[in-house]
C-alpha cells in the first residue's frame, strides 16, 4: 500500500482535472478481488485449521517432504494475484476532459476506451458492502448499447465518486467550465428528496407479492400431499426450496430497503439497498419508457410498481441486478405514481394530468378520453376490454390494459423509435388491430391490444406525424440547451397526486393532437 | 385484396422483385422436403416390414400432415413476396408484410442508426439483396428482402443521406 500517495489527485477533485490521467482507488483491486484472495485463504487454511483441531501435526507426514515446494508454490501465486491487483490497478486510469470520459486498461493487451459525456444515458454510485466498509464506491457510467456499463470506474472514495459524477453530469448539461477559474468545483446539483417507500410497505408488499401466492400453494400442496400419502419424509424435499424462497425474499428486500426518490437539475436520483446500496441518477429525457403495474392483491392497499427502460440498462429482467436499476419505484401508493410521473413527464402535455393518469392507472372504459376496444371484439378479451385502450397527449402516449393485473404504459412521444401495426387472422375476423410502440430494450413493452382498426390506423399515422414534431422540438442532447436554466422541476412537484402543469419544453406544439 | 387490411390509405407501395419468389421456393424446398422425407422414414420402415411400431395409420398421417402443410406454404409463397412493400415518405420509411399475419412498420429516418445490406449466394446469383435497418430498439425488426441490387444501393444512399438529414438522438 505504499502507492497510497499517488491517489493524492484522485483525492483532489477531479473536476478540475482536466487533461490530468487519475488512477482509481488503491484498495480498489483488494475490494474486488477479494473473493479471489478469500478463496486462496480458505484453500490452504482450511486444511491446517483442520489438522489443529484434530491435534495432528500442522503438517501431513506424507506431505512433510515436499512442503517447503507446496508452500513456496502458494506463495507464488499468492504473489503473482496480489502482483495482477496491482497492474490492474497501475494500468487503469480515466480522465474527464473536453466532453469525454476516457479510461484506459490493461498493461498487455491495452485497451482505451472514450465515451461521449453528453450521450450520458445514467450514472449509478454503486457500494457493494465491503466497499462501503472501506468508504469506497463504484461509478457507473451508461451510454445506450444497452448492455454492461459502458465506463466503470471501480473504486472511487465516495466523496470523489460523487464529485465526479457531478462533473459528468454538468458537462453532459452543457455547463461549460468558467475559463477564468477553470479549477472551480463543479458544485453537486441541489436535490429535494420527493418521496421514500416506508420498510413496513416494503415488508407488506413483498408479503403479498405475486411470489408469496405461490409459496402459499405450494406450501398447501405439500400439506396436502403429505396428509394424503403419510409420508412426513417429503417435507425434506422442501428444504431447498425454501432456502431459494428466503435467498429471493432477502434480496427483493435488501434491494428495496430505504428506497427514496429525489430531484435535482442533473435529474431523477433514486437511492436504495441495505447493506449494498445504489444510487442512480438519470437526467431529464433518458427514460423511454414507463410501466405502472399493480398485482390483483396490491389493488386492497392501493399499491403500485414502476419500471422504465433506460437505453442504458438494458433488457435484463427478473430480480437480478438489471432489474432493481430498472425499478422507478419499489411499491408506492397512488399518490407517489404521479408525483414520479411529474418528475418523468414534467410536461404531461395535457391541462389534466391527474384525470387522464388516474383513469389509465384505475379507470376504464372510456374514463380521461381513452379509447377502449370496440365492443364486438369483447370475446377476444372477455374481461380486459374495457380496460385495454389508450389516450395520448400533446407529449405522451397513453397505453392502458390489464383488468386483474392492472398496467400503464407511457411512451413519451420524443422516444418513440419505431411503430407497427400488427393483425393477425382472428384480429380480421373482429376488425381489430395492435399497436406496437419500439423502444429501447427494457422491462417495458408498449403495446395497444385490439383496437378498432379504423382506431389504429389513423393513431399509426398521428403517431408517427407526432413523434416527428417532438423530435424536431427536441434539437440537443444537452439538457441544459433545451430547458431554460430556471427549470421547471427546481420547483418542488406536487405530491398530492396532481400535477402542476408546468411549462412545455418548447414553445411551439405543432403536431396534430387528439385529446 | 386482403393485404389492404390495415395499411394507411394514400400508401403507394413500391414491391420488391418477384424473383424473390425463386428465393423463397428454394429455401421453402430446403425446409419442408427434408422434414416431409424424413417424417416418411418410419412409414417406409413400417411397410418394408423392419419396424413393427409406428402403427400404419400413424406413419401414414404424420408425413401426410407435413406434405399438406408444405403444400399450403408453397401456394402461399407468390401472395407473401407480393404482400412485401415499402414507401419512402418525407419523414420515415413504411414497411408492410404478410397476408394472415399482417404488418405495417414505419420507421422515422432519424431513427435509424444503421442500415444492412445482406446478399445470399442464391440472391447473389438472382441478382437481388435484403435491406435491413436497425434503430435503438431491438424490436424494430425491419428489413426489405429481395431487392434488386441497384435499388438496394440507391435506398441505402437514400436512407443514409436523410438519417444524417433528420438525425435525433434517443
Amino acid at each position: 500500500m505504499e502507492a497510497a500517495g499517488d491517489a493524492g489527485p484522485a483525492g483532489v477533485s477531479p473536476g478540475n482535472a482536466d487533461g490530468e490521467w487519475l488512477r482509481v482507488h488503491p484498495a480498489s483491486p483488494f475490494v474486488r478481488g477479494w473473493i479471489a484472495l478469500a478463496a486462496i485463504g480458505y484453500f490452504f487454511g482450511r486444511d491446517i485449521f483442520e489438522r489443529l483441531i484434530q491435534g495432528g501435526p500442522l503438517i501431513d507426514d506424507r506431505m512433510a517432504g515436499r512442503a517447503p515446494w507446496l508452500l513456496a508454490a502458494g506463495s507464488v501465486i499468492l504473489v503473482l494475484a496480489i502482483l495482477g491487483f496491482i497492474m490492474t490497478w497501475y494500468f487503469t486510469r480515466y480522465q474527464v476532459a473536453e466532453g469525454y470520459v476516457r479510461v484506459k486498461t490493461g498493461f498487455l493487451f491495452r485497451q482505451q476506451r472514450q465515451a461521449r459525456l453528453d450521450r450520458v444515458q445514467a450514472i449509478d454510485v454503486v457500494q457493494p458492502l465491503l466497499a462501503r466498509i472501506f468508504g469506497l464506491a463504484e461509478l457507473r457510467f451508461e451510454v445506450a448499447d444497452a448492455g454492461e456499463s459502458a465506463v466503470r470506474l471501480a473504486f472511487l472514495r465516495m466523496d470523489d465518486a460523487r464529485q465526479l459524477r457531478a462533473t459528468i453530469l454538468a458537462r453532459a448539461a452543457g455547463v461549460t467550465p468558467d475559463p477564468e477559474s477553470p479549477d472551480a468545483v463543479v458544485q453537486e446539483a441541489p436535490e429535494q428528496t420527493v418521496l421514500s417507500v416506508p420498510p413496513s410497505r416494503l415488508v407488506g408488499s413483498l408479503l403479498l407479492s405475486e411470489q408469496s401466492v405461490f409459496v402459499l400453494l405450494g406450501a398447501v400442496g405439500s400439506v396436502l400431499l403429505s396428509v394424503l400419502t403419510g409420508n412426513s419424509g417429503f417435507f425434506l424435499y422442501l428444504i431447498p426450496a425454501a432456502l431459494g424462497l428466503a435467498a429471493a425474499y432477502w434480496s427483493s428486500f435488501n434491494k428495496g430497503y430505504n428506497f427514496t426518490a429525489a430531484i435535482s437539475p442533473d435529474g431523477i436520483r433514486l437511492r436504495y439497498g441495505l447493506l449494498d446500496t445504489q444510487a442512480q441518477t438519470l437526467p431529464p429525457g433518458r427514460i423511454q419508457a414507463l410501466r405502472v403495474f399493480q398485482p390483483p392483491i396490491w389493488r386492497l392497499f392501493g399499491w403500485y410498481r414502476m419500471h422504465v427502460n433506460v437505453a442504458g440498462y438494458g433488457a435484463a429482467g427478473g430480480n437480478g441486478e438489471g432489474g432493481s436499476r430498472t425499478t422507478l419505484l419499489p411499491v408506492g401508493t397512488l399518490a407517489d405514481v404521479m408525483t414520479m410521473m411529474s418528475l418523468v413527464l414534467p410536461d404531461p402535455g395535457t391541462p389534466d394530468a391527474a384525470r387522464i393518469f388516474a383513469a389509465g392507472i384505475n379507470g376504464r372504459e372510456n374514463d380521461g378520453g381513452f379509447i377502449t376496444t370496440p365492443e364486438r371484439a369483447r370475446l377476444l378479451a372477455p374481461l380486459a376490454w374495457r380496460r385495454n385502450g389508450y389516450a395520448a397527449t400533446d407529449t405522451a402516449l397513453l397505453l392502458r390494459s390489464g383488468r386483474w393485473w392492472r398496467q400503464l404504459v407511457v411512451v413519451p412521444h420524443q422516444r418513440t423509435q419505431s411503430i407497427a401495426l400488427h393483425q393477425g387472422p382472428v384480429a380480421r375476423r373482429f376488425g381489430v388491430a395492435d399497436l406496437v410502440l419500439h423502444t429501447t430494450a427494457g422491462p417495458v413493452v408498449p403495446r395497444l391490444i385490439q383496437a378498432d382498426v379504423d382506431v389504429a390506423r389513423a393513431l399509426f399515422q398521428e403517431q408517427a406525424a407526432r413523434a416527428r414534431a417532438a423530435r424536431k422540438r427536441q434539437t440537443s442532447e444537452q439538457w441544459l440547451a433545451q430547458v431554460a436554466p430556471a427549470t421547471p422541476i427546481a420547483e418542488p412537484p406536487a405530491l398530492s397526486g396532481q400535477l402542476a402543469p408546468s411549462e412545455p419544453l418548447a414553445p411551439s406544439q405543432d403536431g396534430p393532437q387528439n385529446g | 385484396m386482403p393485404t389492404k387490411a390495415i395499411d394507411p390509405p394514400g400508401i403507394t407501395w413500391l414491391r420488391v422483385s418477384p424473383k424473390y419468389v425463386t428465393v423463397r421456393l428454394v429455401e421453402w424446398a430446403i425446409g419442408n422436403l427434408i422434414a416431409v422425407v424424413v417424417l416418411s422414414l418410419p412409414l417406409i420402415f413400417v411397410l418394408l416390414g423392419w419396424w413393427t411400431w409406428p402403427p400404419l395409420w400413424l406413419a401414414v398421417t404424420a408425413p401426410s400432415l407435413m406434405l399438406i402443410l408444405a403444400v399450403w406454404r408453397l401456394v402461399l409463397i407468390p401472395r407473401q413476396v407480393r404482400a412485401i412493400g415499402y414507401a419512402e415518405r418525407d419523414d420515415d420509411l413504411l414497411i408492410r408484410g404478410g397476408i394472415f399475419f399482417q404488418r405495417v412498420m414505419v420507421v422515422p429516418y432519424g431513427r435509424m442508426q444503421y442500415v444492412d445490406i445482406g446478399v445470399g449466394p442464391l440472391e447473389r446469383w438472382l441478382g437481388l439483396c435484403t435491406l435491413k435497418l436497425h434503430t435503438a430498439s431491438a424490436g424494430t425488426n425491419a428489413q426489405i428482402p429481395g431487392l434488386p441490387e441497384s435499388e438496394g444501393a440507391r435506398l441505402r444512399e437514400q436512407l443514409s443521406a436523410r438519417g444524417e438529414a433528420r438525425l435525433a438522438g434517443l
